[in-house]
């Protein structure tokens, strides 16, 4: 290998060059930003889990996220294809130019441009077995980079064969970075095939060398198309901080700062600011999210929430309040950035805590009926919570099941609630709701029980993770009800008849409680699949998170999940939240039952 | 005319000649559903707070449409946005919300 | 089988609506899907304002028949409008009727009222409904031979309620809770009776009186607001919980009996023939007149018409009066189509 230039410089590389400089100077500044913001506790962590085993997940999920987007590739195979063979083919190209440069010319070792542009400045034939070698492989590599960039452009005009069917809009900053970066591989495709004569190329660069026949002769051309590739590059990385494809660099700093245990704990400090800058605005969550049957409501998903946040924009708040909180999008999330979370903390940022008033739950503590008093132990402490007073039939079919179980259980509120917080919580009242979080702790201490069973998983996820309840076991009914199956204590008859099983929001995705109502289902009747799986299954519309919603906009919601759930013509639907089953009694023309009322009818 | 000292004390009456209805006004934009409700009680009936409290969402928001705000803000401040009204109300008021919006007109009104 | 006027219904509206068509000697079908005539009065005690007989109502419209030919069990599985404005209509048993002029008197249906979870009906034993009441007063059973110390009339269960899917008034409840009411009070001379309720429509003659009466005579307690949820004891009593709007505070009350009052809702089950003549139907479900005021027994397509609660809630008096304004624009509409 040979240096064509003696100098190793060509004013081309002045665009590219300005460029990279450019975006190394805004991502240090970035960087250090970001992590100036971390206390002095989230930056021990960081450490330790940089200097530890820990390095090589963070390492392995760079790979697997920032580069094969294997996520991706689970959700689609075209999409995922289109996504790695970009990142990976480029990261190669990049990769290997590095190895040229260091085996070939170590003396241009560190100058930033000659990776880029080795083909221009070293002359090799592709007789030698070394240039055969990497002749092959950048041209491997540029061609795999050229059909993700082909199926791409594909992808703008006909997303729903990469199984999408919304894409994000763009921004000018997004459409400048995309279509430089559409522009770039071409370029380059062609920028070496005109010196492919001169410098050497292999099976790509050669054969269009050749085809072009005498107007590579021209040194005009040559130089003009390297001047396009190389200011393609310069545009693009210009225009990357403005654009969505920050989130390449980005999301390298999120992954060793969500693998250190980092949270955000405001809607911009730095974990958020690298969450928000690490979304791709690839869009999947428009189609995830059941806010989107609602035509207009499509601009109040995830992706466009990060955009407001990153914009600073006014309305985020808006935005926030919008969503349903089902998680669906965080469950789908390549980037797995908790947009969920983001929604609280700009929720809670602006909750009016001074104007709610709890004072009466500490004055006086409500008289309760059921004797929650009695001195002797009871086993199992039954809190129907607000919403199940509201569909009596899960307690009651709960009740005759313990009753059959011989179960000593207490009904707590039975004559009215404190309620669990969560509703609180979700509308940004997380220091109001710890008022009520304490009285009620209070109450169920005092009971003495072993178990605190609920039946709404809106609680059940509330009393998990934030009480302390000093071990007494948080149990839904449906995990009670197969504990007693699996004890022995009740038996259910399988029935013939078919159903379909609803994963409540905050019982499935919210609380991972998956298996546990599909076992008692499956002993009760034949279970059918829904269009969904487990973890994405469709809000039913009855979500107390949001704010903004109508009921008519509910109901569209809660229409649109049923088709999804009956799609395999079940004979029942069987849920196990008493808000769902109120959603969808309303419109399912088919028999709606909570799980307790299920496994009491088919109780032998 | 002869002013027979009625300045001594604010009136108690409601005045729908006089009266603020800002925020009533402001609510009705938001949720034009607040002018629909037929005073059912159905909210206050189910409220989980209102066995404890004065909690009472229909009386707030006919209190708010006659101009009493301030006594308005008293019958929900108790309020623990549990969502049982909005379940149970006929008329499909958005009744979580309007109690939030309520409370963020007060946060900004006195904070 | 052939016939000029075909009647779909055996209730009030449709046995006088044929009758009163015979009565011009027109050839008329009547079909209804139940084994006997008479619709949802059959289980109907007595009946309000003043306390007639549901049976006696049944039996003179059911002498006044006349000519009319009458398949009982019979209900339709297609039909449609030819060219030549006959209508062919396909029964369930595998006969076909040909005709020319329909009439809707399908009526209406009890809203299931199950479907308000939070009363618990179907869950408790002591929560039942307006029509089981009738059945028991019927039966002679009343509330049973303890004599009940507190029952409660729960108003407006399935009409005005969004959540359910029904808007409309159903218009009867009110009197009919009235009507109920006072039955109990005198067969329990020592009851408490209280009623729920949101707006007591007393619009027709004689009903204001029964209110009145209710309220001097019998000490029925009306109270304010909506019922929002009912629970049970151990015991079985049940607890119902509303807000006393006119006190503005929530309220509890043990109660040995409930009422439901469920309310009238439209005949979803009659959907695929309205689909099927393309007949206009509203967002509550019931049959759409052409016109609201002078036309109200005819729809949108010729030669089809609606009478008696079909197209909307009505008492009897005013079931019975439709009819026969039914019967005169039938016949009008015949004499037309035969003249050209």
């Amino acid at each position: 290998m040979k240096e064509r230039i003696i100098f190793g410089y060509d004013p081309f590389v002045i665009p590219f060059t300005l460029g990279v400089i450019f975006i190394m100077l805004y991502l240090g500044t970035g960087t250090v930003r970001i992590l100036l913001t971390l206390t002095r506790k989230e930056a021990l962590n960081l450490l330790n889990s940089i200097f530890s085993v820990k390095i090589f997940k963070t390492f392995k999920d760079i790979l697997f996220d920032v580069l094969l987007h294997v996520k991706i590739f689970k959700r689609n195979i075209l999409l995922g294809y289109m996504h790695a063979s970009i990142a990976f083919g480029w990261f190669m190209l990049i990769f290997i130019g590095h190895i040229e440069v260091i085996l070939y010319t170590p003396q241009r070792n560190g100058v930033i441009y000659y990776p880029v542009f080795f083909r221009y400045f070293v002359m090799e034939t592709s007789q030698t077995l070394r240039g055969a070698f990497f002749f092959f492989l950048m041209d491997l590599f540029l061609l795999i980079v050229l059909s993700g960039i082909a199926l791409a452009i594909y992808k703008r005009f006909r997303s729903v064969r990469l199984g999408m069917k919304r894409t994000t809009r763009l921004k000018t900053g997004d459409k400048i970075a995309l279509w430089s970066l559409w522009m770039i591989f071409p370029l380059r495709l062609i920028a070496e095939s005109f010196t492919a004569d001169i410098s050497g190329g292999s099976f790509l660069t050669s054969t269009i060398n050749t085809l072009m026949g005498s107007l590579v002769e021209s040194t005009v051309y040559m130089d003009t198309l390297w001047w396009a590739y190389s200011c393609a590059l310069a545009i693009f990385l210009f225009a990357l901080p403005f654009s969505r494809y920050m989130h390449i660099p980005t999301e390298i700093l999120l992954i060793f700062l969500r693998n250190a245990g980092i949270k955000s704990s405001s809607s911009r400090d730095g974990f958020a600011e690298s969450e928000i800058y690490s979304c791709s605005s690839c869009g999947i969550c428009i189609d995830a999210c059941p806010m989107s049957v609602v035509d207009k409501k499509s601009n109040y998903t995830s992706v466009y929430l990060l955009r407001k946040l990153r914009r600073r924009k006014e309305d985020s708040l808006f935005v926030a309040e919008q969503c349903l909180m089902c998680g669906k999008c965080v469950e789908l999330c390549p980037v797995e950035i908790d947009s969920c979370r983001l929604k609280l903390l700009k929720k809670r940022e602006n909750f009016p805590d001074q104007i709610f008033d709890y004072n009466y739950l500490s004055k006086k503590h409500p008289e309760f009926k059921s004797g929650i008093n009695r001195p002797d132990r009871e086993k199992v402490l039954y809190y129907a919570g607000c919403m199940t007073h509201l569909t009596p039939q899960i307690y009651t079919s709960l009740f005759n099941i313990m009753d059959k179980a011989q179960i000593d259980y207490s009904f707590m509120d039975r004559d009215g609630s404190i309620c669990c917080g969560r509703p609180l919580i979700l509308s940004g009242g997380e220091r109001a709701a710890k008022e009520l979080i304490k009285a009620n702790s209070e109450l169920i201490l005092r009971a003495n029980a072993g178990i605190l069973l609920l039946s709404c998983p809106i609680c059940f996820k509330v009393f998990k993770e934030n009480y302390s309840l000093n071990g007494i076991k948080v149990m839904h009914h449906s995990q009670y009800i197969n504990l007693l199956i699996k004890e022995g204590k009740i038996k259910l008859k399988k029935g013939d008849f078919s159903v379909v099983y609803h994963d409540p929001c905050d019982l499935g995705r919210g609380s991972d409680v998956y298996s546990e109502p599909r076992e008692v289902i499956s002993s009760a009747a034949v279970l059918k699949e829904s269009s969904n799986l487990p973890a994405e299954s469709i809000c039913c519309g009855g979500s107390l998170a949001s704010r903004r919603f109508s009921q008519s906009e509910r109901e569209s919601v809660t229409l649109h999940s049923l088709e999804k759930l009956n799609i395999n013509n079940p004979e029942k639907l069987i849920t196990a939240c008493p808000l769902c089953l109120r959603s969808f009694s309303k419109f399912n023309k088919r028999e709606t039952l909570d799980i307790a009322q299920l496994a009491e009818q088919q109780m032998i | 005319m002869v002013d027979f000292g009625f300045e001594l004390s604010s009136s108690k009456r409601i005045d729908l000649d006089s009266f603020d209805s800002d925020l009533f006004l402001k609510l009705k934009a938001e949720s034009g559903k607040i002018t629909e409700c037929i005073a059912c009680g159905s909210c206050t009936s189910s409220c989980s707070a209102g066995i404890f409290t004065l909690v009472n969402f229909r009386k707030t928001i006919l209190l708010i449409e006659r101009g009493k705000n301030e006594e308005a803000i008293e019958l929900i401040k108790g309020c623990m946005l549990c969502g049982k009204c909005t379940l149970v109300c006929p008329r499909g008021i958005n009744t979580r919300e309007i109690i939030l919006s309520i409370n963020q007109y007060y946060k900004k009104e006195r904070f | 089988m052939e016939g000029d006027v075909l009647v779909i219904g055996g209730g009030a509206a449709g046995m006088e609506t044929a009758s009163r068509i015979s009565d011009f000697n027109r050839n008329v079908i009547l079909i209804e899907k139940e084994q006997e005539l008479g619709g949802h009065i059959l289980k109907w005690d007595r009946l309000f304002p003043d306390g007639i007989p549901a049976s006696d109502v049944t039996k003179n419209l059911k002498e006044s028949l006349g000519s009319t030919k009458v398949l009982l069990g019979c209900y339709i599985t297609s039909i449609e409008k030819r060219e030549d404005s006959n209508f062919f209509a396909q029964l369930n048993s595998g006969e076909t009727i040909k005709c020319s002029s329909v009439i809707f008197a399908t009526g209406f249906k009890l809203f299931p009222a199950q479907k308000k979870q939070e009363y618990g009906y179907g869950l408790y034993e002591r929560v039942i409904t307006n029509a089981d009441l009738e059945t028991r007063f019927k039966k002679g059973e009343g509330l049973g031979k303890d004599a009940p110390k507190r029952i409660g009339f729960v108003h407006c269960v399935g009409s005005r309620d969004e959540k359910i899917c029904n808007n409309q008034c159903s218009k009867l409840c009110c009197i009919t809770a009235v009507k109920q009411a006072i039955e109990l009070k005198q067969l329990y001379p020592f009851a408490e009776i209280f009623c729920f309720y949101m707006d007591l429509r007393m619009y027709g003659r004689g009903y204001e009186d029964l209110y009145l009466e209710a309220q001097s005579k019998y000490e029925i307690r009306f109270i304010r607001g909506r019922v929002s949820e009912i629970s049970q004891e151990q015991s079985g009593l049940v607890i119902v919980k509303a807000e006393d709007t006119l006190a503005s505070r929530p309220l509890k009350i043990t109660l040995d009996w409930v009422v439901l009052m469920a309310g009238i809702i439209s005949e979803r089950e009659n959907d695929y023939l309205s689909q099927q003549l393309s007949l206009q139907l509203g967002e509550d479900g019931f049959i759409d007149s052409v016109d609201p005021i002078q036309k109200t027994n005819q729809t949108n397509i010729a030669g089809v018409f609606v009478t008696g609660s079909a197209s909307g809630p009505k008492t009897l008096p005013e079931v019975i009066n439709e009819a026969r304004s039914t019967a005169l624009s039938v016949n009008e509409y015949l004499n037309k189509i035969k003249n050209g």
